[in-house]
């Protein structure tokens, strides 16, 4: 199993496309957690505290980028590294190699797993380094978080891009290609979530549907980590004002959302005819 | 499983639909050591049953053993080398990269890619993604992934697709090579003359059903005589009261005589003794092409 993950590992290095999500998450939780703000509190300190983009608050800052913008990135990882195989016809050379269907399977699962962890702490080292630039600039001593909030935050990233990109591997095996899947994927995201959950504070009933929705829960996780409900809000496209759920429901809800993903993407893998 | 048989069907099937039955009943056995050609027609089934046979494709109902094992299992597979169809390789790993991401997943040692890239002529270009080779490397490439795992048992899929007549004829050679010994190769093609040269049987599929399988030999049937003679009522009635002769009937505006090739002269003399002027006397036996298109062709009529 060892050496299938490691084969699995060397096509997603070499692969360009993992490093190029990986550059355009960094760059965008870089621009949306700290340039964006930073520039704002230079032009208007009313409006936007220095403490957000200073290191004490590195998790709270950085951690609302991932239950979107690093969801649906994720997402496509996930969509990339199963659909693409389809496309190439890599899967049945894969396939009749020694191991069976499910090992090559849990091969590549185990390789995202692992790959999913650079994305997590590439994103917390450039987070720290531009919080710490700011505070060297404007003169303020560099705290970094707890020890066991930065532990807490990593492994809430790693779990909500986990689950999303768990996500992109359902729909890339269910539509057996990558162009409707992230297709799928980016709509629910975007589009299915987003107007439920905005319908949410209209509709009671809708209100305990969105409660169990992939976003609602990933953002009450990261609300737990010092994540503001009003910043959440407020996060551009990919909004959310509720409802909010408790850490503990949304760590079930999404660790439920994944092996559910999984298990239907491991059965489809397993039941179905390969061309 | 008889322990002479490497594959063995048993009234194999595969139905996509209500409509198409790409494999109808099939029972295939491949012994051990052996070049086994597997001819037809495109959309005979031929891939469709190798497909099976890796456990790439479910059968809706039959059963089938490779190497002992159900197709698609570790079992099967470990001993098992393949190339099915267009080879399939990441295009954005070089021929070597790709051949180690598949010596990890077969379990193989890494240090047999150089010494197989070698032999299949692509060690210059090994480091060059695989994108940028022609089909002909591409296939070389297939082989040599097929050969990593030293398999007992090679299935081929149309190995010589996309390849100049040179490239054929090297392939052709090195699937020779590589049928020799206790190594069984299962070769699907639809090029008679590459079975024709490789094989030591062929199997004949045609609409999903085996309609014939021997040797090329026993396919092709004995060896004939064809003569071109004057009148030819007269010469039928002369060659038909010779102890010789079998059997003869008029085809192409002469006459095919079952008889024994040593026996041509003496039915010549006999003709000419007769006063009947013989024009042409040449041995004849039926082609493999000629051989595959009545088979397929009554097949079809029967169908």
């Amino acid at each position: 199993m060892t050496r299938s993950v490691m084969a699995e590992l060397l096509v997603l290095r070499k692969r360009t496309s993992t490093w190029i999500l990986l550059g355009i998450w960094t760059t965008l939780a870089l621009v949306f957690a700290y340039v964006v703000p930073y520039v704002t509190y230079l032009n208007n300190p009313a409006e936007q505290p220095l403490a957000d983009v200073l290191p004490r608050h590195l998790v709270g800052e950085l951690m609302g980028g991932f239950p979107f913008f690093g969801g649906v990135l994720a997402l496509m990882l996930g969509v990339l590294t199963f659909g693409s195989e389809y496309g190439w016809g890599t899967l049945r050379t894969l396939f009749i190699q020694r191991p069976g269907r499910l090992q090559v399977f849990a091969a590549k699962l185990l390789a995202l797993a692992v790959a999913l962890i650079p994305f997590v702490l590439f994103v917390f080292a450039v987070g720290a380094l531009a919080s710490s630039a700011i505070a060297l600039r404007e003169g303020v001593d560099i705290a970094l978080p707890s020890a066991a909030l930065l532990v807490r935050g990593l492994a809430a990233g790693w779990l909500i891009l986990a689950v999303w990109t768990a996500l992109g591997v359902m729909l890339a095996v269910f539509s057996r290609g990558t162009a409707l899947a992230v297709g799928i994927g980016i709509l629910y995201a975007l589009v299915i979530e987003g107007l439920l959950s905005a319908l949410a504070s209209q509709v009671s009933a809708v209100d305990r549907i969105v409660e169990f929705f992939l976003r609602a829960n990933a953002y009450s996780l990261v609300t737990t980590l010092g994540v503001a409900a009003d910043d959440v809000a407020n996060n551009g496209p990919g909004s959310f004002s509720g409802p909010f759920v408790g850490g503990g429901q949304a760590l079930l809800v999404l660790a439920a959302y994944a092996a559910v993903f999984l298990l239907v993407s491991g059965w489809l893998l397993r039941r179905r005819d390969v061309a | 499983m008889n322990d002479g048989l490497v594959i063995e069907t048993h009234d194999l099937s595969k139905r996509y639909g209500e409509r198409i039955l790409a494999v109808d009943g099939l029972a295939l056995r491949v012994r051990r050591g052996e070049v086994y050609g597997f001819l037809g027609p495109n959309g005979a089934g031929k891939t469709t049953t190798l497909r099976m046979l890796l456990g790439l494709v479910h059968p809706t109902s039959g059963t089938a053993l490779v190497l002992g094992a159900r197709p698609g299992s570790p079992q099967s597979l470990g001993r098992v080398g393949a190339l099915i169809e267009t080879p399939a390789f990441y295009p954005f790993l070089s021929g070597r990269d790709n051949l180690r991401v598949l010596a990890r997943y077969a379990g193989a040692p890494e240090t047999r890619i150089e010494p197989i890239l070698e032999e299949v002529g692509l060690a210059a270009r090994g480091s060059d993604r695989f994108g940028t080779y022609s089909l002909g490397m591409k296939q070389r490439l297939g082989i040599a992934a097929a050969l990593l795992k030293e398999p007992e048992l090679l299935i081929l899929d149309e190995p010589t697709n996309g390849m100049d007549p040179a490239g054929m004829a090297e392939m052709r050679t090195f699937i020779r090579d590589l049928g020799r010994g206790r190594r069984t190769v299962l070769l699907s093609s639809h090029l008679m003359a590459e079975v024709e040269q490789i094989a030591d049987r062929v199997g004949v599929i045609s609409g999903g059903k085996l309609v014939g399988e021997g040797t090329v030999e026993e396919l092709r049937g004995r060896e004939s005589l064809w003569i071109r003679a004057e009148p030819l009522e007269e010469a039928e009635r002369v060659v038909a009261n010779l102890q010789a002769v079998e059997q003869v009937s008029r085809v192409d505006g002469g006459l095919r005589i079952a008889a024994d090739p040593a026996a041509a002269a003496g039915i010549n003399r006999s003709l000419v003794e007769a006063g009947i002027d013989v024009g042409e006397l040449r041995h004849e036996r039926a082609s493999l092409e000629k051989v595959f298109l009545e088979l397929t062709q009554q097949q079809k009529e029967a169908a």
